[in-house]
């Protein structure tokens, strides 16, 4: 099937390019800084139930009590970091499934090969699995953090990670096709990720704008990757789940008109 | 058989028409050459048979399908011109892909990277980066993938340009080696390779097509053309004249010369025999006139 061809490529296009490891250890020495000087440390707060003001500093917007709702204090503290950075991480790292391969002319070896569909949900799915193999590492290595520091915790932490792999796995998605959708549109990695970060923040405005003017509209609450965030923080365990349609409707609609625009693209 | 057949295709970019109610049938066998002045079409016509580009109108198939139809997924295959491989990968890692694509699996592809690489000699070469080879090489490496899985039809787009004279006789002799199996496309602007490769030619102008038909028209029969490298020019065309039959004789580039003979008359002979009595030698004589006289003489 050259769907999954494309996909396991993309595994290939990570592993097996310079250009591929620079991101996995510039992610993993980022990753690892966070993981030693922030929530290690900001752990230990919440364990003695001082974290408020600190955590108020960093994420003013979330409810702190939130993070009572987690048994495992490391993992309540992955949770919130990994829903904020995570995504930034997929903005940067799935820039490139169609940009640069469109511009070189390396698709047009391609599309006599494979459809546009193959290729761009090849791409797709293989930047996605990309992404949740980077949730499970993050994840075992705040595991790792748990073992040395607290294995008593190693328990709790392991019984609540389900719940958190679910909801990120959740989260990415629309991200992941976000920048699939932007990757068809630019000539470049980084010119997709500019489009992202822009396109984010003009929709943020612009919806804030017709919120503020025309009063509350709940639907366009659905509008903008994330934009469940602060209320995902405040539901405990699987209720989370309540809000997996926002990123799975998100994502579908991201899809279809990155799907359109892979059709009509010039090569 | 088909290989190409269009009906009214055409391409605009804005205001200008890159290709305007393109009609054309082409059958499968020798290689047809695709000829032009720049902006006449020719990369615009190869990329809509490739489906690169949407057409504004009309409609094409190829091999009896669809353009951008799944169906012709390793029956098509094109060497673009100024398409690259990714630089981050190996040569063979790339063909890999593209067959695999093709549905061939494990050893089979990689037996037929092998094949391909060999068929351009560059067999030792599939571990290296695009990057570490040289233009000509890399230009080779894309007319290999294009050989992968034997396609029916080959559509190359400049596949000479730019490149040194042991690299085009590589691809003009691996093309003439193919083409026993495969019909090739070929957009180039040099006109003696695509005569001493091509059966057939397409002319585009302005979008439009000119002329199609046989490289050797039947017009032509009232012509000779012949290379001579070190005569005396208004001698040899004194003497020319003279011979019976010749009606007139025309100095072209590169010490051509077009004699144009009566008809019923065979002057190659006599225009022999007198170029030994006169102790001249001649690089090559062709019955007819060269492809460039015939379309901008």
């Amino acid at each position: 099937m050259p769907v999954f061809s494309i996909a396991k490529n993309e595994w290939a296009r990570l592993f097996m390019s310079k250009h591929g490891w620079l991101a996995i250890i510039t992610f993993g020495l980022v990753w690892g800084i966070f993981l030693f000087y922030v929530i290690r440390p900001a752990a230990r707060y919440i364990s003695s139930a001082d974290v408020g003001i600190i955590f108020e500093l960093l994420l003013p917007r979330i409810d702190t009590g939130t993070l009572g709702l987690w048994q495992s204090k490391e993992i309540g503290l992955y949770w919130v970091f990994a829903l904020y950075l995570l995504p930034f991480f997929t903005m940067v790292s799935a820039a490139d499934q169609i940009a640069s391969d469109k511009t070189r002319g390396t698709l047009r070896f391609l599309v006599l090969r494979a459809s546009r569909t193959q290729i761009f949900f090849g791409r797709f799915i293989g930047q996605y699995f990309v992404q949740l193999l980077v949730i499970l590492v993050t994840l075992l290595s705040v595991f790792a953090l748990i073992a040395l520091n607290s294995p008593d915790a190693l328990g709790n932490a392991i019984d609540e990670a389900p719940v958190v792999v679910a909801n990120l796995a959740l989260v990415l998605l629309p991200y992941v096709a976000m920048m699939a959708l932007f990757s068809v549109l630019a000539k470049t990695a980084k010119q997709a990720t500019l489009f992202a970060i822009v396109g984010w923040i003009v929709l943020w405005f612009t919806l804030g704008y017709v919120q503020n003017t025309f009063g509350p509209f709940s639907i366009l609450d659905w509008v903008l990757p994330g934009s469940q965030f602060v209320s995902l923080l405040r539901l405990p365990g699987w209720e989370t789940l309540s809000l997996a349609p926002i990123p799975l409707l998100q994502t579908v609609v991201l899809l279809f008109f990155g799907w359109l625009a892979m059709q009509r693209c010039e090569l | 058989m088909n290989i190409i057949n269009t009906l009214g295709l055409s391409k605009n970019y804005g205001n200008v028409k890159a290709l305007d109610s393109f009609d054309i049938t082409l059958d499968a066998g020798e290689p047809i050459a695709l000829i032009g002045p720049n902006g006449a079409g020719k990369t615009t016509l190869l990329s809509l048979l490739c489906g690169y580009i949407r057409p504004s109108a009309g409609s094409a198939q190829v091999l009896g399908h669809n353009i951008g139809s799944k169906a012709l997924s390793g029956k098509l295959a094109a060497l673009p011109q100024d398409a690259h491989l990714d630089p981050r990968f190996s040569v063979q890692k790339q063909l890999s892909l593209f067959a695999s694509l093709q549905g061939m699996r494990g050893a089979d592809a990689k037996q037929e990277v092998q094949r391909v690489l060999d068929a351009v000699q560059l067999a030792g070469d599939g571990v290296k980066k695009p990057g570490e080879l040289s233009h000509g090489m890399r230009k080779r490496v894309s007319l290999a993938q294009a050989l992968i899985g034997k396609p029916e039809l080959i559509l190359l787009d400049e596949p000479t340009a730019g490149i040194d004279p042991p690299n085009v006789k590589i691809i003009r002799d691996l093309v003439r080696n193919e083409s026993k199996s495969t019909t090739f496309v070929i957009s180039s602007h040099n006109l003696d390779e695509l005569e001493r490769l091509c059966g057939s030619v397409v002319y585009l102008n302005e979008g439009k097509l000119v002329e199609s038909g046989p490289i050797q028209a039947t017009s032509d029969d009232g012509y000779l053309t012949i290379r001579l490298p070190s005569v005396p020019e208004d001698q040899f065309i004194r003497e020319c004249r003279k011979l019976s039959g010749v009606l007139d004789v025309q100095r072209q580039a590169q010490g051509d010369y077009l004699v144009h003979q009566s008809e019923g008359h065979a002057v190659d002979q006599a225009l022999l025999s007198m170029l030994a009595k006169n102790g001249w030698r001649y690089r090559h004589l062709i019955k007819g006139r060269s492809l460039e006289e015939r379309l901008y003489g």
